[in-house]
């Protein structure tokens, strides 16, 4: 259950803790560069890699969030945004013999008219060649991403729009339409001068994808920025709007700026994101903008909750840790083992069923569901231990890792739909657990004669409980420890 | 000049006619109720007015401007707020935010500025808070102090009714439209929402239009009743005047048993 | 009064632009034929009744709950591999076997706990018992017809829409339509990704032994245009279920609870009417009609996509023709199909590739999405459908 009293983010705080918190923040921030800095000494390049692609998935899923949890829309199209932050990116980053042999390759599948079509001079890096030596590429790549968000904020706009026409469902499908347009328009000819159609280019510097420092960075910005908005008034604005649409536009909210305004943000930071993908990825490809990296994306964020930041980053660390470290469960294994694993799983999730349904009370606490599981767990073990012709057979796991996801998002979604921390935001007063839970006595004894001066008094209050009980204009406890006075 | 002029407003849902040439005015200062059995097209009538709903005919002018195919939105910048008959609360927001929400439209800083905390929108969010605080301050210090920070769906019915009246007030509007204010409240509640609603106009300057079915509260702060009926308007006058006229009385309680109780219903 | 004579005149409009277009490009190149309209002509109706299939399944379900069933294009997927699986013995057999069958057990279970009223029946246990047994060895031993391949499929997919339905959105029903909606998505992940574990990654020939496939050469004009039975078979079978579903659903006492649940699902459950029943009947119904659609769509094309991709496209294109048709009407749908099915196959022919102009054949893929979102801006109700918004 959620706590009853939030804590906005003007609160009064007494100075005291003020200044304890920012001591906190400091040091906290101040152990965290320190424990970067000690990783990217001595931590295995495979975790580098991991923390790195952490902090850009989580620019990407914190930018979705934005319209998926704070507008409350869900929009399916974050890989086509970053498609475009990542190409533009990619392209300003090639030197130019690269980019001269997209052009050739271009040429060989385009006729000289569509060629010249495609405003060929863009390619150019607009004037960023003169930024070549190691000392100004960072420059160069800074410009880059910048320039990439700008693009994907644009289109940002152009999906906004017809987001203010569009209910829920139906604008997802847009999202999604558009998400592939996208990623479909840039695979023609018409682009290849840009694309290279599906093959893409190598050679984009994995230098700042790769680097903790930068991905770090921009991550801390995302964030600053997002959460700054988000507890803004344009924040509450917005989650005027995904309470209820109707009533916000009532009390004055300009609901179709938000929403614009709510996309183009997102779809600027999504751009971002795309930027620092390629460069981790040291490469641009069409397949690294599937659905699928949306779908990634809407686990990590489902999971940690769509109502706190610290939620979303807590499920993009899940989402990143399944990524980078499930690879076993997509490798070749005996199809017996393969049955072995099923069996076990299912198993299990049978026995987690039960737990559930003994922690929540329900009765029966092995429901038919189980018996089918368990049905299911001896048949494939019976199989693996008697069939010897399957035992010969390998089989590869391909597509484990995304189906481990989806069965997440799934258990997710039936039994905790508010993720992991809910609306839970971090806060030191909340991690020290200081929090104000609830009203003081004295608040409850005053709230309650509002309702009912006869409760203000204990001698008043014990006649009043003899009274009828109809006339009662106290809040339903819904947290459990909320409501006094009686 | 009157504050509020509807003239002609029509509006059909498919067949249904829900408003029919109905027309009438609210003068600065005044408490104008509606009445009207059940689907006389009273909650259409303010949808019409807030654009909601586009009027199939007619016209409304706010101020001597015509308000017709503005958006919900400009009509509450230009001054007109209202509350909903089936509560539409921000339910998972507190009910300071609820009532903050409601002044974002007057907020004078881009959101680049609202990021940066820039000390001008710290004023004004310094400032809202006192409007947010004031408003709910109508209701006695039971929406104040700890209730502020709850999210609404902890509230109960005659709080959020409260909340939704204080988020309609703090919009800055001069014309508030009350749809049902009292649904769902006891008598105690009701007789002090009658009070409250009357402070509003004397304390807070508001006009007020409500849309009500208890008759006690509409006598007691009316100054003046229009009486709808299948999404026509059968009757306008004081409140007096209207339980006496036998075309209420007939569509309030058929037409044989309207005579009985005529006397009774003028007592009130 | 004009507004009447609306849509006739947009339609005439369109027919004469076209023709005029057709008789432009017949005067510029001696290949744009009658034989070459023609050929898009056929393709645009095989297509359009193949998307058809699949975008009944989306209106009807929209039509009840609300859903954008995003795991419909992959139970279109599933049905075609099942059909796939049923003609011929594959290497992977048992794997695949032992997980279809655990998945047909369980839906047959359900089927059987809708008439039996709990999962613990002795039936319902005894169905799931045996039918695990049986189905993993049929499912491994016999080479089945193609006919028989198709109905099995139909069933065997009819039952996994249901098994979805118990599984992953009956827990939702109360949930807020977003959830739902995501978790739909989650499902078509899932379903795409096992496919990927039982087919692998590559295109999958899927040419079975049927004489639908035997050619055909019509003659227009002295040019014989050259394609086969499947010209006549995919619009006949496609209208044969479309009959067959239109009286189901007017004549029966379950198609006329499944319009009441359309019309106001919780006046229905008032009047009686077991909600819960009608959507697994329409899962069942939507995603048989959608395993057929599969069948059909591998026998035209001779092979079939790698399961992550196969059923995306095919999916979202039928769901854009259910909106463009009007979402919740089962002609609405066949119309929408149909549109989307001649754009992308009749107007690629109408502006083809030429030494100045690439064509806009690359395109087509985008064609579905751009006239969905035209029409959800310009008539959100679709062509036939009813207005949706909400009463304040
Ligand atoms: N969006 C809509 N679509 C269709 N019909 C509507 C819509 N809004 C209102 N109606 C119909 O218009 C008529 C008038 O409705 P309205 O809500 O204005 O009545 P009311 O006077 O407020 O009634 P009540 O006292 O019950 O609130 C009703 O018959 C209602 O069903
Ligand atoms: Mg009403």
């Amino acid at each position: 259950m959620a706590r009853i009293v939030t804590p906005t983010a003007f609160d009064a705080i007494d100075p005291k803790k003020r200044v304890r918190n920012v001591a906190l923040t400091l040091l906290a921030v101040g152990v965290g560069v320190f424990v970067l800095y000690l990783l990217e000494g001595v931590g295995s390049s495979k975790l580098v890699q991991a923390l790195a692609l952490f902090a850009i998935w989580g620019v990407a899923t914190v930018s979705l969030n934005l319209i998926n949890g704070t507008l409350g829309i869900l929009s399916l199209g974050h890989h086509g945004f970053m498609l475009i932050g990542g190409y533009t990116t990619g392209l300003l980053m090639l030197d130019e013999a690269a980019r001269q042999r997209i052009l050739t390759s271009a040429r060989s599948t385009m006729t000289e008219e569509t060629l010249a079509l495609s405003v060929s001079n863009l390619l150019r890096g607009v004037g960023l060649e003169a930024l070549t030596t190691p000392e100004t590429l960072w420059v160069r790549f800074l410009i880059a991403i910048f320039l990439g968000g700008l693009l994907a904020a644009f289109a940002g706009l152009l999906v906004g729009t017809p987001s203010l026409r569009l209910r829920g469902d139906y604008l997802a499908i847009v999202t999604f339409g558009f998400g592939e347009i996208i990623r479909l328009t840039a695979s023609t000819r018409l682009f290849s001068a840009y694309t290279n159609g599906a093959l893409g280019f190598p050679g984009v510097t994995s230098e700042f994808g790769k680097s903790i420092w930068w991905t770090f960075g921009v991550l801390a910005f995302t964030v600053f920025v997002i959460s700054k908005l988000k507890y803004s008034s344009y924040g509450r604005a917005m989650q005027a709007i995904r309470e209820d649409e109707i009533a916000a536009q009532a009390m004055g909210v300009n609901v179709a700026y938000h929403k614009v305004l709510g996309f183009v943000i997102s779809a600027f930071f999504a751009g971002v994101a795309g930027g620092l993908w390629v460069s981790w990825l040291g490469g641009v490809r069409l397949d690294f903008f599937l659905f699928q990296l949306t779908f990634f994306f809407l686990v990590a964020i489902s999971a940690g909750g769509t109502g706190s930041i610290t939620g979303v980053l807590l499920g993009t660390a899940v989402v990143v840790f399944v990524r980078q470290y499930g690879d076993p469960l997509e490798e070749s294994y005996s199809i017996q083992t393969w049955l072995y694993i099923a069996s076990a799983t299912l198993a299990l999730a049978a026995a987690g069923a039960v737990l559930f349904r003994t922690l929540r009370r329900l009765r029966p606490r092995l429901h038919w569901g189980s018996w089918v599981l368990i049905g299911a767990a001896a048949v494939a073990a019976l199989v693996a231990a008697v069939d010897p012709a399957v035992i010969e057979g390998t089989f590869r796991g391909f597509g484990m890792r995304a189906i481990f996801l989806s069965v997440l998002l799934i258990v997710i979604m039936v039994f905790r739909p508010d993720g992991m921390l809910g609306r839970t935001e971090f806060s030191w007063s909340w991690f020290l657990r200081e929090q104000r839970t609830g009203p003081t006595d004295e608040e409850r004894t005053q709230d309650a004669w509002l309702s009912n001066p006869a409760f203000g008094s204990p001698a008043g209050r014990a006649a009043a409980r003899e009274q009828e009980l109809a006339e009662d204009d106290t809040d339903a406890p819904a947290g459990g420890d909320d409501e006094g006075g009686r | 000049m009157a504050m509020l002029e509807v003239e002609g407003l029509r509006k059909s849902f498919g067949g249904l006619t829900a408003t029919n040439d109905v027309g009438f005015h609210v003068d600065r200062g005044e408490i104008v109720s509606i009445i009207g059995p059940n689907g006389a097209g009273k909650s259409t009538v303010f949808n019409l007015i807030t654009g909601v709903y586009r009027p199939d005919a007619g016209d409304v002018r706010f101020e001597g401007t015509s308000i017709v195919g503005k958006s919900t939105n400009q009509v509450v910048d230009l001054g007109i707020a209202r509350t909903f008959q089936n509560l539409r609360l921000f339910t998972n927001l507190t009910v300071l935010e609820n009532v903050l929400i409601s002044q974002h439209h007057r907020l004078r800083s881009n959101w680049l500025s609202a990021v940066f905390r820039t000390p001008s929108y710290r004023r004004q969010e310094r400032a809202m808070r006192e409007v947010a605080t004031e408003k709910l301050g109508f209701f006695g210090p039971r929406l104040q102090s700890f209730r502020l920070h709850q999210p609404v769906y902890v509230l109960s019915y005659a709080n959020r009714r409260r909340t939704e009246m204080a988020r309609a007030m703090a919009t800055g509007a001069k014309l508030l439209l009350l749809d049902e204010p009292s649904a769902g409240m006891n008598p105690k509640e009701t007789s002090e929402i009658t009070q409250i609603i009357r402070r509003m106009r004397d304390e807070g300057g508001y006009t007020i239009v409500v849309v009500e079915h208890k008759m006690n509260l509409v006598g007691e702060i009316s100054d003046r009743v229009i009486v709808l009926d299948y999404g026509q308007k059968i009757a306008e006058g004081t409140y007096r005047d209207v339980v006496n006229d036998p075309k209420v009385i007939e569509a309030y309680l058929g037409k044989k048993a309207g005579d009985d109780k005529r006397e009774e219903l003028a007592d009130g | 009064m004009w507004r009447r004579f609306l849509p006739l005149l947009v339609i005439l409009g369109i027919v004469a632009l076209v023709v005029w277009r057709m008789l432009y490009l017949g005067s510029v190149g001696e290949r744009f034929n009658a034989g070459f309209f023609l050929r898009a002509f056929i393709d645009s109706v095989k297509l359009g009744s193949l998307y058809a299939l699949i975008a009944l399944g989306y209106t009807m379900v929209y039509g009840i709950i609300r859903l954008i069933n995003f795991a419909h294009g992959e139970v279109f997927m599933v049905g075609a591999f099942t059909t796939y699986f049923l003609f011929t013995i594959t290497p992977y057999a048992l794997p695949a076997a032992i997980v279809m069958a655990i998945i047909l057990t369980f839906g047959l279970m359900r089927v059987v706990e809708l008439f039996r009223g709990s999962m613990r029946d002795p039936l319902v246990l005894g169905v799931g018992a045996i039918g695990v047994v049986v189905l993993t060895v049929a499912l491994s031993a016999f080479t089945w017809p193609f006919w028989a391949a198709i109905v099995g499929s139909m069933l065997a997919t009819g039952v996994l829409g249901l098994s979805i339905d118990r599984v992953a959105y009956v827990p939702l029903r109360s949930a807020p339509r977003n959830s739902l909606l995501i978790t739909a998505i989650a499902v078509s992940f899932f379903l795409q990704n096992l496919g990927l574990l039982a087919f692998t990654n590559r295109q999958t020939p899927f040419r079975p032994d049927t004489p639908l496939t035997n050619p055909l050469a019509i003659d227009v004009g002295g040019t014989p245009v050259m394609t086969n039975w499947l010209l006549v078979a995919i619009p006949v079978v496609t209208l044969a279920l479309v009959i067959a579903l239109t009286s189901f659903v007017t004549r029966t006492r379950l198609g006329k609870a499944m319009r009441a649940s359309a019309q106001d699902a919780e006046v229905a459950q008032m009047m009686g009417v077991s909600v819960n029943k009608v959507i697994a009947t329409t899962f069942l119904l939507g995603s048989m009609l959608a395993a057929a659609g599969g069948a059909m769509w591998g026998l035209n094309f001779g092979s079939l996509n790698q399961p992550a991709i196969m059923g995306i496209l095919p999916g979202i294109k039928a769901f854009a023709a259910a909106v463009i048709g009007g979402i919740g009407s089962l002609p609405g749908a066949v119309i929408g199909a149909m549109i989307i099915g001649f754009s992308e196959n009749f107007l690629t022919a109408l502006f083809p590739r030429t030494p100045t102009f690439l064509g806009i054949t690359e395109f087509k893929d985008t064609f579905a999405f751009v006239l969905l979102i035209l029409v959800l801006l310009i008539r959100p109700s679709g062509i036939v459908g009813e207005d949706l918004s909400e009463k304040v």
